[in-house]
């Protein structure tokens, strides 16, 4: 799957991770995407932070400073209740396209 | 919620940068550290971190664009852009925020006036339950209430009586006289003064809800004793005694005598006489010396005369009565009361009659502000049309002008609302602008209105003008709002950003109804000010019947003469110094002063036949010695008053020749006996030219000069009129020394030149023509800005097309007839349209024009000159700039 594919799916890649994982920063989304999907999937980095705040501020998500393993001070993201309620819209649309993708593939 | 922390991350700006600033940067330490755990080394570890997070100062801008988040974040960017815009283009704001600032400040000027003469309450406790008490048909008497002034506003002390014991209709009726139909003599210490001083029943400060500001008001025993005691208001306790606490008990000379001061009025109240402002008040007294409205005691005294109609009457309702069913229930009694003193009504007569007006404005003491102050509001609000239409002219063309730019912007990505949001912004900056700049000028105007139009009310905007500024501002924003509108979204990209000065322009005929409904509401206003201007010209040009220039004035009251032998015996010898000063070529007396508005009346009685008021209303004066040849009056027939007409000598009066054509039409009129025949009449020994006496606007009447001499008792106060050498007020100073000599007390009341007096007359209506006239040319000026520009405007968008034309041959007469012409059929569709709208503006004038109909032909035909020659220099510049066009230079600029 190319890169820029991906930009549609992120929110949905990253609040499915958040509600696997629980709480995670930035850094652990990303390695968490890439392990989960074998990786095959590569999140762009510039994408996102900008991202994660927009959700932070549409209220699906909410953030607060806490420390890593490693003792290093980081921002960690958790799924709030409304992030929950777009996961599942989010997972039923992606869902959809599959299918429909597939079934063109199939008569292509 | 989260506009809350959308707005807290706008004003935390720093704060949330540094903690986005953390928090990419724990990315890419943690990035490093991972790195160099697989073994790379720390530059390798540190450049592989960086080229995968990309360009860390993009990605933080578009963090931050996402926390300080869109809508207010915007908002304020796009009022930093429209400053932006508005800077680059300082010509076009500073014409829009000035033309609104005058559009909205003379507006809100006067509507402050309107505000302070027909709306506002007074700054009393419930004000709405206070109402004045009138008689809609006069009263009972059947001739003017005489001498006090205004003969629908005076009542009867038993009907007083009456009235303020009927606690069904009024929980309070308070009364409240004028010491005199001007200032009173007043000292503190040896500072002899003139003062507006009112008596009062007790009841005054209690029942109007007055809380004093020091000290106490007036008790009911107070107007029982006639109790020497005084309130002074906030301004005159200022003016005086420069606000000193201290002065509770001190004593106030008032006509020479004491009051004790009792309390300060509180600031803002300054008494209930419409457009007056009193100084002083006093309980209502007995003596003779402070008989109400100055008047002679030897003719009517308030506790003496019970049909001396006389007190000016306000009343608080009583709880839960409206004003219709307090009248209702205090009538008949009233009626019973005012018959019981005067006796049978006459069944010919109406019977008298009450009635309630809200003391509201300015408005209970007669209607004369009423309707001069609505049409100016609605000239002025003609003005703010135009200048409003003007300025969204103005917009539009600019935003049209700029079409390309939107269009750009556009086709890289901006979203139409976004677009629109802007010109909102925009326009808004422009109207708050003008609205901020429009509050001063109306600032400064009240002040200048208040100096001017002489009328003692406060003028200064309060909460109804702000609200009503507000609202204006906020009519003015929303029509601007929608101009830019139609310009920016109904340009489609393509053709925006392919249009060029060929295929833009449009024939603008919706601009042309604006402009045209422009030129109508401006001739409207030309019409409306050349009106006013007439009028104030007829008034100028009156012929008084007398010579006023060179005539110097003032009263003055005899205070220490008790008698009337002793005040007879003041006049005489005020006279004679008069008469030996070198700059005074002749003196005389008059009981009052002429011009003022003020008369005495009287029923004539001629050959012992008395004629009634309604047929021949005569009225009177007290006059000097020489007073035909002191005024420049001419003597028709028979001789002037002389000094040999004494108390003693035969009773005689000069007549005017109005009374002669009503009253003695067929005979010589000398030696006929004016008066009851059975005491003393009047042998009339002269006949002189008609002339005014209250108002330069006044109809003639029959007119009769008594000698002061040969009148009951000696008049408390005189006016001593001065013909003088030059200018009269120079020879005041003089005077005034020789009345020292005779008596330091006195006061010279009032001086002025006799020549002011009347045009104080009509100082209302030159202030309302110079108000006109400013709206008028006001109008004007915005009007050709606003033609100039919108033709401008066109000929630099036709400059191609201009150019084509001459390149075919058109002459330079012919592209300058082509613009003129247009200007011309504006002005011309404009006329059409301002004619009729002016008819109706001159019919609402009708009662402010003097000697001059509402349809005059000859301000019309200026107000048509003026429109044209507007259209004319608004056109001609354009069209000079049109016929200078270099053909080639068009068509190379394609």
């Amino acid at each position: 799957m190319a890169r820029n594919d991906l930009q549609g799916s992120l929110d949905l890649l990253v609040l499915k991770t958040l509600s696997q994982v629980g709480k995670l920063h930035g850094y652990g989304i990303v390695l968490h995407i890439q392990r989960a999907s074998d990786e095959l999937l590569r999140v762009e980095e510039g994408s996102l932070y900008p991202a994660l705040h927009r959700m932070e501020q549409s209220g699906w998500i909410a953030a607060e400073w806490g420390l890593t393993e490693t003792g290093r001070k980081a921002k960690y993201y958790r799924l709030m209740a409304a992030g929950r309620k777009e996961l599942d819209q989010a997972e039923k649309s992606f869902d959809q396209l599959v299918k429909g993708v597939r079934a063109v593939l199939k008569y292509a | 919620m989260l506009i809350f922390r959308r707005f807290a991350n706008l004003f935390a700006r720093s704060r949330v940068e540094r903690e986005i600033d953390a928090e990419l940067r724990s990315h890419i330490d943690m990035r490093m550290e991972d790195n160099i755990a697989a073994g790379m080394s720390a530059e390798e570890a540190r450049r592989d971190a960086r080229i995968r997070f990309g360009n860390a100062a993009v990605m933080k801008e578009r963090v931050t664009a996402m926390d300080a988040s869109l809508a207010v974040a915007n908002t304020w960017s796009d009022v930093r852009y429209g400053f932006r815009q508005l800077r680059r283009y300082p010509v076009f704001a500073i014409t829009a925020i000035v033309t609104l600032a005058l559009g909205i400040g003379a507006t809100t000027a006067i509507f402050s006036v309107m505000n302070a003469v027909l709306l506002r309450w007074m700054p009393l406790p419930h004000p709405q339950e206070l109402y004045y008490l009138h008689l809609p048909i006069g009263h009972p008497s059947g001739y003017g209430a005489s001498q006090t002034g205004d003969d629908a506003t005076s009542f009867s002390r038993p009907t007083f009586e009456y009235l303020r014991q009927d606690l069904r209709a009024f929980s309070e009726v308070m009364a409240f006289i004028p010491l005199s139909n001007d200032k009173v003599a007043v000292r503190k210490g040896d500072m002899p003064e003139e003062a507006n001083g009112e008596m009062v029943s007790g009841n005054f400060f209690s029942g109007l809800g007055v809380r004093m500001r020091l000290g106490s008001g007036f008790k009911m025993e107070d107007e029982q004793h006639h109790a020497p005691l005084v309130v002074l208001s906030f301004a005159y306790w200022t003016h005086l005694y420069s606000r000193d606490p201290g002065v509770l008990g001190q004593a106030l000379y008032i006509k020479g005598i004491p009051f004790a001061i009792l309390g300060i009025a509180p600031e803002g109240f300054s008494g209930v006489e419409a457009g007056q402002s009193t100084d002083f008040w006093i309980p209502l007294q007995s003596r003779p010396e402070l008989n109400p409205w100055g008047n002679s005691p030897d003719v009517n005294t308030l506790y003496g005369s019970p049909n001396w109609w006389c007190l000016r009457l306000i009343a608080r309702l009583a709880p839960g009565v409206d004003a219709q069913r307090a009248v209702a229930e205090a009538t008949p009694g009233f009626q019973a009361a005012a018959y019981a003193s005067l006796g049978k009504p006459d069944p010919k007569q109406p019977k008298v009659t009450l009635s309630l007006v809200a003391a509201k404005g300015i408005q209970g003491l007669g209607d004369n502000y009423r309707e001069p102050v609505l049409v100016l509001m609605a000239l002025v609000t003609l003005v703010l049309l135009i200048a409003c239409s003007n300025v969204a002219m103005l917009i539009l063309a600019r935003n049209a002008s700029r079409r390309r730019e939107f269009g750009v912007r556009m086709a890289l990505g901006a979203r139409r609302s976004t677009l629109l949001r802007q010109l909102l912004v925009e326009s808004a900056l422009l109207v708050v602008g003008g609205a901020l700049l429009g509050w001063l000028f109306a600032e400064g105007a009240t002040r200048a209105l208040a100096a001017w139009s002489q009328l003692e009310v406060s003028l200064a905007p309060d909460g109804t003008v702000l609200l009503f500024a507000g609202t204006v501002s906020a009519l003015a924003a929303l029509v601007f709002s929608l101009a830019p509108l139609r310009a920016a979204t109904n340009a489609p990209v393509i053709a925006a950003l392919r249009a060029t000065a060929a295929t833009s322009y449009q024939k603008g005929r919706s601009g042309n109804a604006v402009l045209a409904l422009q030129v109508a509401l401006c001739f409207t206003l030309l019409m409306a000010a050349g009106l006013l201007l007439r009028t104030l010209m007829n008034y100028e040009n009156t012929n008084l019947g007398m010579r006023t220039d060179g005539l110097l004035v003032f009263g003055i009251a005899p205070q220490q003469a008790k008698t009337n032998e002793a005040k007879f015996a003041f006049y005489r010898t005020l006279l004679e110094r008069m008469r030996g000063m070198p700059e005074v070529e002749s003196a005389t007396f008059v009981e009052t002063r002429l011009g003022t508005g003020w008369s005495s009346n009287d029923e004539p009685t001629v050959d012992g036949v008395k004629v009634s008021f309604e047929q021949v209303p005569l009225r009177t004066n007290d006059v000097g010695p020489d007073f035909l040849r002191t005024f420049g009056i001419p003597l028709l027939e028979g001789r002037d008053i002389r000094d040999t007409d004494t108390a003693t000598s035969q009773h005689v009066v000069v007549v005017n020749e109005t009374f002669v054509k009503k009253l003695l039409p067929h005979s010589d009129p000398i030696g006929h006996l004016l008066g009851n025949p059975k005491k003393h009449p009047y042998a009339i020994v002269g006949v002189a030219r008609d002339s005014k006496y209250r108002s330069v606007d006044e109809a003639p009447r029959a007119m009769a000069y008594y000698p002061y001499t040969q009148d009951t008792g000696a008049p408390p106060t005189l006016q001593v009129e001065l013909r003088t050498k030059g200018d009269p007020l120079s020879v005041l100073p003089a005077v005034e020394r020789v009345i020292r000599e005779m008596d330091p007390n006195i006061p010279l009341e009032k001086p002025m030149s006799q020549t002011a007096v009347f045009e104080d007359s009509y100082a209302q209506q030159r202030l309302f023509s110079r108000l006109a006239m400013f709206f008028g040319l006001l109008a004007a000026l915005l009007v050709g800005i606003g033609l100039y520009g919108t033709l401008s405007y066109r000929i630099s968008r036709r400059s191609t097309e201009i150019g084509v034309r001459m390149a075919l041959g058109a002459r330079q007469w012919q592209v300058l007839g082509m613009v003129m012409r247009e200007s011309l059929l504006i002005a011309g569709l404009g006329v059409a349209l301002g004619i009729p709208l002016a008819m109706l503006t001159g019919h609402f004038m009708g009662s402010m024009l003097f000697e001059l109909e509402p349809y005059d032909r000859w301000t019309a035909l200026a107000s048509l000159v003026g429109v044209v020659s507007i259209g004319l220099a608004a056109g001609y510049l354009p069209a000079r700039r049109a016929a200078s066009i270099d053909p080639m230079q068009a068509l190379r600029s394609e």
